[in-house]
């Protein structure tokens, strides 16, 4: 059972499957129209069975090399640095407009720091600082963006 | 002559101080991220988009272009004193330029690279102020089911020249392409695919997505590697190669020059392409018993890649420029630079803002300049920069990501389309999806949307219109062709041999 699992044209073959057919079932929402008065649902119907088509095609040649993907040495998801980093971006998106610029930077590099291998605490912080000061500078004060620094300014 | 009076009003803008400094800002970070692995110029045009608000759209696209052709050049530093590309379009590069510096001609491997590369520039720049109004003229007579065409014409090149499987790469092209359908439709007012979110309602933001898939995708790839990096540190030696150099390269330069101006032509080609295939080219003509061996130093290998990549990122502009159309990743982004500026890209351009259209091929020529002039005494600093190590880089890029996403429509929507879209792109990475066609699909999608509506309503429904009109039925018949012979083994064959060369 496993072996399937190693098997990346069975894989990305099942993900187009899936992806096509809810394009395709949402397409039904939408008119479809004629051929001289195309509607709204018209051209991502044909799109999201195509793909579909694709996606069972990959699968059928990656079901048939099966053989040949249960000795690799598998896909080898790294689930870490990919929670870490998603985490502190979502994170940054809310602090951003809530508590400023500066919280919202900090928090980022101290957390998605936190993936590297060879993490150095003190160089951390020391790129922290001077993201803080260059991107205050830049974007704030040089840009003009509409961006909140601090927590409390308005 | 019309071609002087055009290039004279193009160095009048691309001239004025201004905006020689956006072409010097452009060459400078697109350098930059051209030295450091790990980012490429998708992800920094991404980035630096929002920042371009404020310019005038001539010196945006100026400085978005210099990143381009900088990272090019910066790319080949890395390839040569570390033997790690620092862009994909350097992997070639790595194989003769490491081993020239190896062997202490460190020097003369940099200096051939940035005279291939100028040479290269120069000749290609003229290629486009020459091409280019011609093909916009004839572009004006295009009816909607030529562009139509022309765009699955341009998707299915698009294909051939990806890497890996055929048919995944058109899978990842149709799934831009409905991606890009998401949002209002313009003709009937509904909104597609958009699941009651207010935000989608406007479709899914071009450089969100590109930054989510190259930035942050780029970013989760490489943390699962752990880092070995080693720093040429001997000495650089004198740049300036000897007369037999000279002589070795003029015919590699030649011809990688021709070959790149060729292959950036074509849709989905751009720098990666010319340099691969110019190393082969040269490996070739100089048969088995060139001294010293490919691979073991020979400056061919070195002067023939590095002047096609340069060549052929310049000519990628022409189809951008005359037809509307981005061939690759880049180009693409610059689409979304000029909307953001009003100006619709096509063959319309040319005559409504030749100002623009002008001075921007100026620029070029005044990049490259810029680049041979800077860059040469410059390379202590990038050895420097090399030493920074990735764990410290990728905050930043992140930083600015997040920022950068963020300012395009002050929404934190976008920065949590960026997070997943990091998501996305690490599952496609992992399941050898390459990510580029999808990107190509995702800005052509609505273009090719509403010109198949207006083709078909043109023709009351009937698709024959498709083959009756002459341009219409040779852009199909070429589609058809490249799928042919993509379906051939003995050309796949060569086609994977290509693309894991050494």
């Amino acid at each position: 059972m496993n072996g399937f699992l190693k098997n990346k044209d069975l894989l990305a073959g099942l993900m187009f499957m899936a992806i096509g057919t809810i394009f395709v079932v949402g397409a039904y929402n939408y008119q479809m129209g004629t051929a001289a008065r195309m509607g709204p649902g018209y051209f991502p119907r044909i799109l999201g069975f195509t793909m579909a088509g694709l996606g069972v095609l990959i699968a059928a040649i990656g079901l048939k090399n099966q053989a040949k993907w249960a000795v690799t040495e598998g896909i080898g998801w790294t689930w870490k640095p990919v929670i870490i980093i998603t985490v502190a971006v979502v994170l940054f998106g809310i602090t951003l407009p809530t508590l400023g610029m500066i919280v919202a930077i900090v928090l980022l590099t101290m957390i998605t720091g936190m993936a590297a291998h060879d993490k150095v605490y003190r160089d951390l912080a020391m790129i922290t600082v001077i993201m803080c000061i260059f991107c205050a500078a830049v974007f704030v004060w040089g840009l003009k963006l509409q961006m909140k620094l601090f927590p409390w300014s308005g | 002559m019309d071609l002087i009076n055009n290039l004279s009003l193009g160095f009048g803008v691309a001239l004025t101080a201004t905006n020689i400094l956006y072409a010097l800002v452009g060459c400078l970070l697109g350098t930059l991220i051209g030295v450091l692995p790990g980012i490429g110029p998708v992800a920094t045009i991404a980035m630096l988009l929002p920042t371009t608000y404020a310019l005038p759209p001539v010196s945006a696209l100026i400085m978005l272009a210099g990143i381009y052709y900088g990272a090019q050049y910066g790319g080949s530093t890395t390839a040569i004193l570390v033997n790690l590309p620092g862009e994909s379009s350097s992997v070639v590069t790595a194989l003769d330029g490491y081993q020239m510096a190896r062997q202490g001609r460190a020097g003369a491997a940099l200096g051939i690279a940035a005279i291939g590369s100028f040479i290269a520039g120069s000749f290609s720049t003229l290629l486009v102020a020459a091409f280019a109004p011609p093909l916009s003229e004839a572009a004006l007579k295009f009816g909607p089911a030529d562009y139509f065409s022309l765009m699955v014409l341009g998707l299915i090149a698009a294909v051939v020249l990806a890497h890996g499987s055929v048919l995944k790469a058109i899978a990842m092209i149709v799934l831009g392409i409905v991606m890009g359908l998401v949002g209002t439709d313009v003709n009937s007012g509904v909104a597609r695919y958009s699941f009651d979110v207010p935000e989608l309602t406007d479709g899914i933001g071009f450089v969100a997505v590109a930054m989510g898939i190259f930035g942050i995708g780029e970013i989760l790839i490489n943390l699962e590697k752990g880092e070995a990096r080693e720093v040429f540190t001997a000495k650089v030696g004198r740049l300036l190669p000897t007369k037999q150099d000279f002589k070795d390269c003029a015919g590699a330069i030649t011809r990688g020059t021709l070959l790149g101006s060729l292959l950036g032509i074509l849709p989905g080609g751009g720098a990666l392409l010319a340099s691969f295939s110019s190393y082969s080219l040269e490996k070739k003509i100089a048969g088995p018993n060139a001294k010293p061996a490919f691979g073991k130093g020979n400056i061919r290998g070195v002067a023939a890649p590095e002047s096609a990549n340069n060549a052929g990122a310049q000519t990628s502009f022409i189809p951008l420029l005359t037809l509307g159309i981005p061939p690759n990743a880049v180009m693409a982004l610059m689409v979304g630079a000029m909307t953001i500026h009003n100006i619709q890209p096509g063959p319309q351009v040319i005559t409504s803002n030749p100002q623009l259209f002008w001075g921007l091929i100026a620029s070029m020529w005044v990049g490259n300049a810029m680049l041979v002039i800077l860059n040469l005494p410059l390379i202590g600093m990038w050895v420097q920069l090399l030493k920074i190590p990735y764990r410290l880089l990728y905050p930043m890029i992140l930083v600015f990501c997040c920022i950068g996403v963020y300012t395009v429509n002050n929404t934190t929507f976008d920065v949590w389309i960026i997070a997943t879209f990091g998501v996305i792109g690490y599952i496609f990475t992992k399941l050898e999806c390459e990510a580029a066609p999808l990107l190509l699909g995702f800005i052509l999608g609505p273009m090719m949307e509403e010109n198949l509506r207006r083709a078909m309503l043109l023709s009351r429904g009937d698709a024959m219109v498709f083959m009756e009109r002459p341009i219409s039925a040779t852009m199909l018949v070429l589609s058809f062709i490249l799928l042919l012979i993509l379906a051939l083994p003995a050309i796949r064959k060569k086609r994977d041999e290509t693309f894991v060369e050494e």
